[in-house]
């Protein structure tokens, strides 16, 4: 069975394992606690969005994405909200 | 005696201590009433006149001593009497001195600008020097006084006693914080000011004033602390930075038997009057007595008294236990000897001194009668550290330990309840030799170290084995010295008595003059991870670079008349190309003695070849949800860029994470309680005393003290950037991160706590129960007077209730039932 193409916004992947790659590199081009570029912004809000618990992810709307630390030590996105709340999610939790 | 009374003329050491001896035998051992009378006129004639009260005290003379002398020597008594009191101009009031108080007192106030004085540990020189620089500024025009003392635990209690003596002095206030706000007070004719700093301090408050700090006096305690390793060059910038500002300042330099107190007087500003005061005199007897195991008794130990060339047989030691283990051989030897307290044990590191006191404890010596102070102070180590922290049942049984890392308000009341005599048995480290003003009856020492494994210098020792014996307290200390003849524990035998040399960190850096240039050569070029030799060289290189763009010439600064031209203009050829690649402005580089322009150089570079969001350089506050993770990256860049620093790069995280709990304000316990949790939580073992004093370490030294000195100046190079790039909107001004980190707090209630003369873990405690985070000082009095009389239903340690209620002039009246 040949492998199922995972669509993120308007970036196809051809596999799971690509998109894994794109956004485990995009992840550890920043340092802890940068906040992301626009441009990565917008993948990464198509991206939550098809998070299985998107709306309680994006709350009362997003505000920017940020790279910090999740739990022993590994990094993680967190989504920055417009009340300045923020959560973080998992990449692979949304395709 | 009559032999004695001929010594006591003399100027020499060694005639003045046989005087000494002589006198002190004569009073002590069991003689005929005039030959103790003789003896007390004997340290009269020493100018000795506190041991002459001691006696008095003590009943080893009868009352009345002037009223059995003849006519002649009771006018000679009077004279001596006379001669050795110095009137306090201001108050009217007389104070009996030593020689070497009478001369220093009027030099101090002489038209010299700048002096130097250096006498042995117990000649009362700071005592002399407080009430000096009080009746000093009482009586002059002196606004803004600073009281330099180079570590902090000295800043407390100098901070506490210059309190407790202007207590009913009006219009002199006390200040140990760098506020801005005191500073103005003071030269707007408010209040004469009194600032106790440490040479961080200086430069912190110099920074907040942008430069335009002026202070009329200065005097440096400890200040043969110029030559300290890395803090040294800081110590000698925040000297020569006043002296910029106020080329008249008068400069008073104080230092425990140096051997050149006239060394520090050649950087005078040109024109300065200058004198030195060198006094050697001895105040009480010092006995260094060898301990030495008898052949085939291990629990027998002979004691011989050393003196210039040979011993003399005292007795035998006899232990209760046999002495297995070297900790075990001090700790046996210490409680057999010094049953009757004031007894110090010398150790080398604070796991050791934790396992000496435990072994003392354990042998029934120290139990003092149940005492509410000493449980007041187990209480306070339960609560401020931890519940299991072992200081704490030690302290019961009237034992305890020292080290430098110890949160300070628990460091002080150990030093208090030891000087008063409810801790017989402190065991302790060289943070003793480091600044502490602590003396004692009898010091037990084997194979001393300094810090890591050096083995001790022998002025190291003397500044060590000084503290034998209380001026006033006692006539003679005794200085038991373990396996004296042990290569490994005395590899140069027991040091036979010597002074300290002064010697500054710079002078001794450009002393190596080829590996200094080369490294200046290098430093530029090579990545963070080779700078080699950058813990020696880093700071004086940073303070000559400094130097050089301030004058484009090393030969014109001021140090030069003490180094060869060829070698600063070989100097000068090495720094002439760095110099010209350094874009930020002397101003900026000035705030941060110690921090490499070059490495600033080099942080700008990085951030101008920044591609990502500007905000990303930002630091962000400890409340905000990010603040870790941005701590984290901006100490690697500090580690990349600036000096490899916060070591190693795998410890970041944790480094980090202690630098936001305690900006945020975090107790030391609640930090320490924190580190246990993670650990249990991960499954990962760990050793509580290990873990204890591994927090301390990493709040004094690196939330205290290189956090605030590298991320203060990453601050500094990142608002300049942000100015260039228009974009100072991203700067919040509130936030000084440097007076923040070394206080720990930022919060505008917990800084008012510190400034109303709180410590921090008092201040900390009580700020868990105020609601409100911007109280100013008037706030924080007003809602200890509303709520100061509840304390008793709060849970706050005894001490930290005490604390607060005498910040807030209340006292324990009334609200505390169990006075009643």
């Amino acid at each position: 069975m040949p492998a199922k193409p995972v669509n993120i916004g308007s970036i196809v992947f051809p596999k799971k394992g690509d998109a894994t790659a794109f956004f485990q590199s995009m992840l550890y081009k920043y340092e802890l606690g940068d906040k992301v570029s626009d441009e990565d912004a917008n993948v990464l809000s198509a991206l939550v969005s098809n998070h299985p618990e998107a709306a309680a992810k994006i709350g009362v709307g997003i505000a920017s994405f940020s790279v910090r630390t999740a739990d022993f030590g590994t990094r993680c996105f967190w989504v920055n909200r417009s009340d300045g709340s923020t959560e973080k999610f998992s990449f692979r939790a949304c395709y | 005696m009559l032999a004695a009374s001929l010594l006591a003329r003399s100027k020499q050491r060694n005639h003045k201590e046989a005087s000494l001896r002589i006198a002190t035998a004569a009073l002590t051992l069991n003689t005929s009433d005039s030959i103790r009378d003789a003896g007390a006129i004997l340290l009269a004639k020493l100018s000795n006149h506190r041991s002459v009260e001691l006696a008095q005290q003590r009943a080893q003379i009868a009352p009345d001593l002037e009223g059995r002398l003849g006519v002649s020597m009771r006018i000679e008594a009077q004279r001596r009497t006379f001669e050795d009191s110095i009137l306090l101009n201001a108050s009217g009031k007389w104070l009996a001195v030593n020689n070497f108080q009478r001369d220093l007192w009027e030099s101090a106030s002489s038209e010299v600008t700048w002096l130097s004085a250096s006498a042995p540990t117990a000649s009362g020189k700071t005592f002399l020097v407080l009430h000096w620089v009080l009746d000093y500024i009482r009586t002059t025009n002196t606004r803004v006084a600073i009281y330099l003392a180079p570590t902090r635990a000295l800043v407390s209690e100098i901070e506490e006693n210059l309190k407790e003596l202007c207590a009913d002095i009006d219009g002199i206030e006390i200040v140990s914080l760098p506020l801005q706000t005191a500073y103005i007070s003071a030269i707007s004719k408010h209040k004469k000011t009194v600032f106790v700093f440490t040479q961080e301090r200086i430069h912190l408050l110099a920074n907040l004033l942008e430069d335009q700090l002026f202070a009329d006096l200065l005097l440096v305690d400890e200040a043969h602390k110029i030559g300290d390793h890395q803090r040294g060059v800081i110590l000698q910038d925040a000297v020569e930075r006043l002296c910029r500002t106020n080329p008249n300042i008068k400069t008073v330099f104080v230092s425990p038997s140096t051997q050149n107190p006239g060394e520090l007087l050649q950087d005078a500003p040109a024109g300065a009057f200058t004198a030195s005061i060198d006094s050697d005199m001895p105040t009480v007897l010092q006995n260094v007595i060898l301990v030495e195991q008898a052949p085939r008794k291990p629990k027998d130990w002979n004691l011989d008294l050393k003196s210039a060339n040979s011993t003399l047989n005292l007795g035998v030691l006899k232990l209760a236990n046999k002495p297995a283990g070297l900790r075990k051989r001090l700790a046996f030897i210490a409680a057999a000897a010094g049953g009757r307290g004031g007894t110090l044990v010398y150790c080398n590191g604070a796991a050791e001194a934790e396992d000496v006191a435990h072994l003392i404890s354990q042998l029934g010596v120290g139990v003092p009668p149940d005492d509410q102070e000493l449980r007041d102070l187990a209480d306070l180590a339960r609560k401020g550290v931890h519940r299991n922290y072992q200081l704490a049942p030690l302290v019961e049984k009237g034992v305890a330990f020292h080290y430098g890392n110890m949160p300070s308000l628990i460091r002080t009341e150990v030093e208090r309840l030891f000087r008063s005599g409810k801790i017989k048995f402190l065991a302790c480290t060289s943070t003793l030799i480091e600044g502490v003003n602590l003396s004692c009856r009898t010091i037990v020492v084997r194979g001393p170290r300094k810090g890591k494994g050096h083995p001790m210098e022998p002025h190291d020792f003397w500044n060590l084995a000084g503290r034998a014996g209380r001026w006033g307290n006692e006539f003679q200390g005794n200085i038991l010295c373990i396996d004296p003849y042990d290569e490994k524990a005395w590899p140069g035998g027991v040091p036979a008595r010597s002074r300290y040399p002064i010697k500054r960190e710079t002078d001794y850096v450009l002393e190596s003059l080829d590996d200094l240039a080369a490294y200046l050569d290098r430093r530029s070029s090579d990545t963070s991870e080779q700078i080699e030799g950058g813990e020696f060289f880093e700071q004086v290189g940073a303070y000559l670079l400094n130097t050089y763009m301030r004058f484009g010439s090393l030969t014109k600064a001021m140090f030069a008349q003490r180094h060869s031209a060829e070698a600063l203009l070989r100097l000068d050829s090495s720094l002439a190309p760095i110099a010209e690649s350094v874009k930020i402005p002397l101003s900026i580089l000035e705030r941060h003695p110690g921090v490499s322009p070059i490495g600033l150089q080099r942080l700008l570079n990085a951030f101008h070849s920044y591609e990502g969001n500007i905000e990303n350089l930002l630091l962000a506050p400890s409340e905000s949800v990010d603040a870790y993770d941005r701590f984290v990256t901006v100490m690697r860049r500090i580690n990349q860029s600036i000096y490899p620093v916060f070591l190693p790069d795998g410890l970041i995280p944790l480094h980090a994470l202690v630098v936001i709990e305690w900006l945020k304000g975090l107790s030391l316990a609640e930090i320490i309680k924190r580190r246990i949790e993670y650990h249990q939580k991960n499954g990962r073992s760990f050793k509580l005393p290990v873990l204890i004093r591994d927090t301390m370490n990493i709040v004094e030294e690196t939330a205290r003290f290189r956090a605030p000195k590298y991320v203060s100046a990453y601050l500094d190079v990142l608002k300049m950037y942000l100015k260039e790039r228009g974009r100072l909107d991203l700067i919040d001004d509130e936030f000084d991160i440097g007076v923040a980190l070394e206080f720990g707090v930022s919060s505008k209630t917990l800084f008012s706590l510190i400034e109303l003369g709180m410590s921090r873990m008092a201040a900390v405690a009580l700020y868990e129960k105020i609601a409100r985070d911007d109280f100013d000082r008037e706030g924080c009095l007003n809602w200890l007077k509303e709520y100061g009389p509840n304390f008793a239903g709060m849970d706050l340690p005894n001490l930290i209730i005490k604390e607060a209620l005498g910040v807030a002039g209340l006292h324990n009246d009334g609200s505390d039932e169990t006075t009643e």
